[in-house]
């Protein structure tokens, strides 16, 4: 007997899968990226380009809330998306799936201060904002950003905030529009 | 020989992980990364992997350690080993899992153990299938956009977009078809294959996170 209950779950099979896909999309597409991240990567520069990148990483999650719009979207979004990374690609190992847990959380925080009401503009500047200080905390201990020196945080949380603003953001933002254009939403 | 339970290791993974984020030290870290290894290689995982994880790994581990030198504050030679080793430690821990378990196993002990549920977990499972025709699939929207002239960068919204429609077909379409399959959501289903889970292994979960735990506060090891 087929038995589909549409209302009472709250996570349909099709949104799971959906989320699956993108954090796979995601991935294969950032494997370019990583090339660049590495040459960087491998000088006394690592932590600029640790929080130049940070935005692009940070992408599933506010993408996952903002197209979904489900309490927890933005979380399981970023988790899956870390997940898959962890997976398929990555070379962080255990870190990854802790660190896109935290950046979820972040984000869910800007989408959860509008109540779940607001997934435009002021949903995603706050997630912005809530998701770059929550991870810097993170990187305070994680990777060790309370060692360096003061002059050396500030800079890397203001590159991390524009980082995040423009792909967590912007970007974000302006994909969700074409895809709210493309009228696929409404399903 | 020792093989865990793949839940058991992602606890493993989870908690010590979390740990080491907040414990600055290099013998532990050293040791974390040593268990890790010995773990992984009793495993007889597929070494040229192992190894290029390894070479891999090695200028970033060098950043790390440089960018500590250079801009770190206090006892800098420690702390840049501390975060250089740190970075090992998490690596062959996280490959102790990734390397040694595959996705599915994962996912239908995660099922039963972790109370992971169906949705997620063959959801999860569908979308892995597919990886290889989301590989393909990015190439097709590059080499799409070629014909026209077009080349789609990182920062312009265009290929996500195209990423997401893609990703809205296919999950509707194999939803739909795990449906017709007799898949139902949110029911109790009927396990055909019983993963046994020995108790001392949760014994030896909360083991490692306290000794972990302990080693660190009383003793502080360098």
């Amino acid at each position: 007997m087929q038995t589909v209950t549409e209302s009472k779950v709250k996570w349909l099979l099709r949104d799971v899968i959906f989320l699956a896909i993108i954090a796979i999309f995601f991935g294969v597409i950032f494997e370019v990226w990583s090339a660049a991240y590495y040459a960087v990567a491998a000088t006394p520069l690592k932590p600029y380009a640790n929080d130049l990148t940070l935005g692009v990483w940070l992408m599933a999650g506010p993408l996952a809330g903002a197209i979904l719009q489900k309490v927890g979207s933005s979380t399981i979004g970023e988790v899956l998306a870390a997940a898959v990374e962890m997976l398929l690609f990555s070379s962080w190992g255990a870190a990854n799936l802790i660190s896109g847990f935290v950046q979820g959380i972040g984000t869910e925080l800007g989408f959860a201060a509008t109540g779940y009401k607001n997934w435009d503009k002021l949903g995603i500047s706050l997630s912005v904002l809530t998701t770059t200080i929550v991870t810097f905390i993170w990187d305070l201990f994680n990777s060790g950003y309370a060692d360096y020196k003061p002059s050396l945080m500030i800079t890397l949380f203001i590159i991390r905030l524009i980082s995040a603003g423009f792909f967590g953001g912007v970007l974000v933002y302006f994909i969700k529009k074409l895809v709210a254009k493309s009228g696929l939403l409404k399903r | 020989m020792l093989k865990l339970n793949p839940t058991i290791l992602v606890f493993i993974m989870l908690g010590i992980g979390i740990e080491t984020s907040f414990v600055r030290s290099v013998i532990l870290n050293g040791v974390i990364a040593l268990i890790s290894l010995i773990y992984l290689l009793l495993q007889r995982p597929n070494l040229k992997i192992v190894g290029l994880m390894l070479i891999i790994s090695i200028p970033v581990a060098f950043g790390t350690w440089w960018s500590f030198i250079a801009f770190g504050t206090g006892d800098t030679h420690h702390l840049a080993l501390v975060y250089a080793t740190r970075l090992y430690a998490y690596l062959l821990l996280g490959a102790a899992v990734t390397l040694t378990v595959n996705v599915k196993d994962l996912l239908f002990s995660l099922n039963q153990h972790a109370k992971l549920s169906n949705t997620f977990t063959y959801g999860l499972l569908a979308a892995f299938n597919l990886v290889p025709r989301v590989r393909r699939q990015v190439q097709i929207i590059r080499y799409a956009g070629a014909l026209r002239g077009i080349t789609y960068h990182l920062w312009q919204p265009q290929i996500y977009f195209k990423a997401i429609l893609s990703a809205l077909h296919w999950s509707d379409d194999l939803a739909i078809a795990m449906t017709s399959h007799g898949f139902s959501e949110g029911f109790p289903r009927t396990q055909t294959v019983q993963e046994h889970l020995p108790k001392w292994q949760w014994g030896l979960v909360c083991l490692l996170i306290l000794a972990y735990l302990l080693t660190a506060i009383i003793i502080k090891p360098w």
